[in-house]
């Protein structure tokens, strides 16, 4: 675990998806400090410092999280649902990452607070562009409260 | 001797007469008795007949009794032969009821299938927009960055290669997504509302000068009735059929594209002409079909989508397409709807 800031959290658990978009946030110098976990149940562990994660400091929170929707074990809204509930983890925009364009999905995550909603192109100029967009957008134009 | 002879004559006289007398009182005896004996049997006959009177008497509440109660088994019997019509009625009614349950529980069984069928179809639809994506987003990127990293190794056959790896997995998700935009039009909901159309169309032109800005097309447009439609709906369907003319004229010198409008019998028809590449009559019932081309996609680009849309979109706005068209001399599509007084 570094000590620095954390950044960027992506859970993915396509191991090509997390490959293309690190690269494609490393290629704009985004992907200092970034954290890869591969499932939900993974995610709810380190972000309130639990199971593998015990002991971590949760206050050390990620200036966004970048969610696949469709994971195994924890669900992408399943984490979103808990995350928005939770006093503590309201505020950490998260962004929701899917290959879907599946209107009840969109609803559902909006519904829950979700920060963005992007489906991921299938062309990896387009994907790299989305990313890097997205990684630039939350890492330096956002404004956050104080977390 | 006379005296005595008197006398005799008077004793036999005289017995004569006693015993005449005895007869009689024998005889009055005897008829004393008799008469008894017919006092004894009047009383007896009017006994007889008073009993018989009485018995008459019975006879006749007897008969009226049975008169009774034959008018009340008549009367009875209606009633159960109207009962029974009335079962029959009844039982007929019931028959009938009970064929429109099995009717009515088919029907119910028809309908959960078909919500079975169609649940299956979107969990499909689902699994090939997230999962079938997921793998082609990977070709096409690691091909990518194959190219990319290591472009200085490669000679020029090994990159064109690598191009078509990444024109293609392009392609596959592009057939995808519109595979999927073609299920959804079927689920969208029409809403309704009166489309200036003469704006609808000078903004779908004007989109599709920006995406294509070399190209020169002389847009010839043409009374524009308004419609009344649901507004995102019809600019897919004027998307399609202009961008269809679009392509569609790209290798002949000068591009005409009309588009007009009128108004009859309740119906506003629309009509896009173009002097494109047009098609062959032959082919024309695969023309609306999902994936279905009269082009290969070495001569034009496309994934067959985009009329099967346009076809989905009318009939949910109770309108027709329909088209005509000659090779090389152009295309002319029409679409016609119930107008805004309907």
């Amino acid at each position: 675990m570094t000590k620095k800031d954390i950044q960027i959290l992506l859970v993915e658990d396509n191991k090509s998806d997390a490959m293309l978009t690190i690269r494609a946030l490393k290629k704009h110098n985004l992907a200092n400090n970034l954290i890869h976990l591969i499932d939900g149940a993974q995610a709810l562990d380190f972000i309130f410092g639990k199971g593998d994660f015990e002991g971590r400091d949760i206050e050390n929170k990620p200036k966004v999280i970048f969610l696949d929707l469709k994971m195994p074990k924890v669900s992408g809204l399943e984490v979103l649902k808990i995350i928005k509930k939770d006093e503590r983890t309201k505020l950490i925009p998260v962004v929701m990452m899917t290959s879907s364009k599946e209107e009840s999905d969109i609803v559902e995550s909006h519904k829950l607070g979700v920060n963005s909603y992007v489906v991921k192109p299938v062309d990896f100029d387009n994907f790299s562009k989305i990313i890097a967009e997205l990684g630039f957008y939350w890492l330096v134009v956002n404004n956050p409260p104080n977390l | 001797m006379g005296k005595r002879n008197n006398s005799d004559e008077l004793v036999i006289a005289n017995k004569k007469l006693i015993f005449e007398d005895k007869e009689k009182q024998k005889r009055a005896a005897e008829l004393a008795i008799a008469n008894k004996e017919l006092i004894f049997q009047t009383k007896e006959k009017q006994k007889r007949a008073a009993e018989l009177v009485i018995a008459n008497k019975e006879l006749v509440f007897q008969t009226k009794e049975k008169k009774k109660r034959a008018d009340e088994l008549l009367i009875a019997n209606k009633e159960l032969v109207f009962q029974n019509e009335e079962k029959e009625k009844r039982a007929l009614e019931l028959i009938i009821a009970n064929k429109e349950i099995a009717y009515q529980t088919e029907l119910a069984k028809h309908a959960a299938e078909l919500e079975a069928v169609n649940k299956e179809l979107e969990s499909f639809t689902y699994s090939v927009s997230h999962d079938l994506r997921a793998p082609l987003r990977a070709i096409n990127g690691f091909t990518k960055v194959f190219l990319e990293d290591y472009r200085a190794q490669f000679d020029e056959d090994a990159k064109e290669i690598l191009e078509e790896i990444i024109v293609n997995s392009k392609k596959m998700g592009e057939l995808i997504d519109n595979l999927l935009e073609f299920s959804h039009v079927g689920k969208k909901h029409v809403s309704m509302v009166i489309i200036d159309m003469q704006e609808l169309i000078s903004c779908v032109i004007k989109e599709l000068k920006q995406q294509d800005p070399h190209r020169t097309i002389s847009f010839d447009i043409k009374k524009l009735h308004n419609i009344k439609g649901d507004k995102n709906m019809m600019k897919q369907v004027f998307i399609n059929l202009l961008s269809n003319a679009v392509k569609y004229t790209s290798k002949i010198p000068r591009a005409c594209i009309e588009i007009g409008s009128s108004n009859s019998n309740g119906f506003c028809t629309y009509y896009v002409k173009d002097n494109g590449a047009g098609f062959d009559m032959r082919y024309y019932d695969k023309l609306f079909g999902v994936f279905q081309r009269l082009h290969s996609s070495n001569e034009f680009e496309g994934t067959g989508v985009g009329l099967a849309i346009i076809q989905k979109i009318i009939s949910k706005h109770n309108g027709k397409v329909w088209a005509q068209g000659k090779v090389d001399e152009g295309a002319c599509f029409y679409i016609s709807m119930p107008n805004i007084k309907q």
